[in-house]
């Protein structure tokens, strides 16, 4: 089944890499190039953090774009083009299918996240920054918010069409991240219903802000370990749940 | 090899509107080493009953039963089956070679031998100087070769074909269905749907006929062409002056001299003694064989 499971990456992967996806992260690996160029001329003192914020802000949009706009289709398409006949009129059970399909995907993903984080990390230390552990985490951390992304679009795409899936999982991904600063704010905090509100989703859809550490990267350099370990159990046990909804669901659905 | 038993298939298509009654009742048998036509016209529920097949979707009632010689479970039952979709699509950027080596995979061939049924079939379907192309450069007509390239290059024993042949040129299906005919003298099992009666007609030794979601027909086809017979004759004579004594009717009568009848069966002797004492002379002698066409269209309208 193993072997199986990876034929379906490996050509999912194929599929997607000639249909050129990744000029994209081409395109945006040149643009950092040229702003880091143009920080080093204009900004005073701290070019090599331009160059990090900038970077890791273009490897976070690039990669949750990627989850949405090609986790929504992930499915779809093989069930409208009828692709997916070819593959489950094999041995192949349908859970060995969508773990194929996702990891193929995933596969873009963490190689569009290497391009532009080797570019960014050599940008940043070509600039007198120092490459610190944290870095590495953000870009990983990214990564798993990435991975939550394309569950939740690939969720959701079982039930909805492509354009309502790809923006029911933004607002999701957008209201993900507010949370945390909403539940800040006086507003909410004078009223306690609306924290048991907040509270609720909490429980039910996922945190993103858990998952982004941009601003220790950039700003603190450092972060403990407890939040990272929650962090990524958090973020890991989340994407592993809702990949079991996925299977459960499409195991016993109807392809038609 | 297949049992399709008592199979009721309804869709749900929204909360306002009917359920949709797509198979009613419907049972069949393919009997190993067969080659059985699935006729029926546009929406009859062929394409259903093949998903039901595959486990794309669920029946509403009845049972499905392989015969135990393709295994015991569904991973062994489905490396022994070769399945064709109906407007197949293929992933556009993969190769022509890249496709058949993933779907070969997913069918546990080995590389190797992968690359060996290639050589043995690609050249029987003009696809060999393709393989290195993308699939989106393919023609409608190469896409369906490589389509059922790919549903025999694990050799399998039964084959389900939806629509084959619809696409294709006259060239086209003559070369499909060659092949068609030879996969299934090598000892498998075929079976296809169409809605085109002289291509199951000309291959198929059993008909099953699907009429709106009901079973019309299940059996041979010579035994429907002979139960079906109207076992008319066509005599042609030439000369002057000749009627039948026996009922009979008269069709054309050409300017030399020529004259059809059409008579029963039961009438060719008497006829023919009066052919030979009006001293007339016998041109032709015809039996009427009805097609399978004639014969659905007169089940269809009753
Ligand atoms: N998912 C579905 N929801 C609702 N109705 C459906 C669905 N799938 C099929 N039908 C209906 O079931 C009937 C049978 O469809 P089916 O595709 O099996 O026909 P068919 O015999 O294959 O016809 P064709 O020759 O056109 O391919 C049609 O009336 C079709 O509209
Ligand atoms: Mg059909």
């Amino acid at each position: 089944m193993l072997a199986k499971l990876l034929l379906i990456s490996l050509y999912t992967f194929k599929e997607i890499f000639k249909s050129k996806i990744l000029y994209i992260t081409l395109f945006i690996g040149i643009a950092l190039m040229v702003m880091t160029y143009v920080a080093t001329e204009f900004t005073y003192g701290t070019p090599d953090k331009v160059a990090l914020d900038f970077g890791l802000g273009m490897l976070s949009l690039s990669s949750l774009g990627i989850s949405l706009f090609l986790g929504a289709t992930l499915l779809p398409n093989e069930i409208n083009s009828r692709t997916v006949y070819m593959v489950i009129s094999r041995p192949v059970p349908r859970w060995v299918f969508i773990i194929g399909k996702i990891l193929g995907l995933i596969a873009i993903l963490l190689i569009n996240v290497l391009i532009l984080s080797l570019m960014t990390l050599a940008c940043s230390y070509l600039l007198g920054g120092e490459v610190n552990l944290v870095t590495i985490w953000a870009i990983v951390f990214n990564c798993l918010e990435a991975i939550l992304l394309l569950l939740v679009v690939v969720f959701l795409s079982l039930f909805l069409n492509t354009t309502l899936a790809t923006v029911v999982s933004l607002l999701i991904l957008l209201l993900g991240h507010a949370i945390k600063e909403t539940q800040e704010t006086s507003f909410v905090k004078m009223r306690g219903y609306l924290n048991t509100v907040l509270e609720a989703y909490h429980l039910i859809l996922p945190g993103f802000y858990k998952l982004n550490l941009k601003d220790f990267a950039i700003y603190q350099k450092t972060i403990e370990t407890s939040y990272l370990v929650n962090a990524f159990l958090y973020g890991t046990f989340y994407s592993l749940f809702l990949l079991f909804l996925i299977i459960f669901i499409f195991n016993r659905k109807n392809i038609d | 090899m297949l049992k399709f038993k008592e199979i009721t298939k309804i869709f749900k298509t929204d909360l306002t509107s009917q359920p949709f009654v797509a198979l009613d009742n419907v049972s069949f048998e393919i009997p190993t080493g067969s080659m059985v036509g699935f006729l029926g016209a546009n929406g009859a529920g062929k394409t259903t009953s093949i998903k039901i097949i595959m486990d794309f979707i669920r029946a509403d009632q009845g049972a499905l039963e392989f015969s135990s010689e393709l295994g015991k479970n569904k991973n062994d039952i489905l490396k022994k089956i070769g399945f064709l979709p109906e407007r197949p699509y293929f992933y556009p950027n993969l190769t022509g070679h890249e496709f058949l080596h993933f779907l070969g995979g997913l069918s546990e061939l080995k590389k190797s031998q992968i690359d060996q049924n290639i050589l043995k079939w690609a050249p029987r379907f003009k696809i060999d100087h393709a393989l290195n192309r993308q699939l989106k450069t393919y023609s409608k007509g190469m896409l369906q070769r490589i389509g059922f390239l790919s549903t025999i290059i694990h050799d399998p024993e039964f084959i389900i074909l939806d629509e084959p042949l619809s696409g294709l040129d006259p060239i086209g299906r003559k070369e499909l269905k060659d092949v068609i005919v030879d996969v299934h003298k090598s000892g498998k099992t075929v079976f296809f749907s169409s809605h085109i009666v002289s291509d199951i007609e000309e291959i198929c030794d059993r008909v099953i006929f699907l009429q709106t979601g009901k079973m019309v027909y299940d059996g041979g086809v010579q035994s429907l062409l002979n139960t079906h017979e109207q076992k008319d004759y066509l005599v042609k004579v030439q000369g002057y002056g000749f009627t039948p004594s026996v009922k009979h009717q008269e069709y054309t009568r050409l300017a030399g001299n020529i004259t059809t009848f059409k008579i029963n069966q039961q009438d060719r002797e008497v006829l023919l003694a009066e052919v030979l004492n009006k001293k007339v002379e016998l041109i032709g002698l015809e039996f009427i064989k009805p097609s399978l066409e004639e014969i659905f269209y007169n089940i269809r309208s009753k």
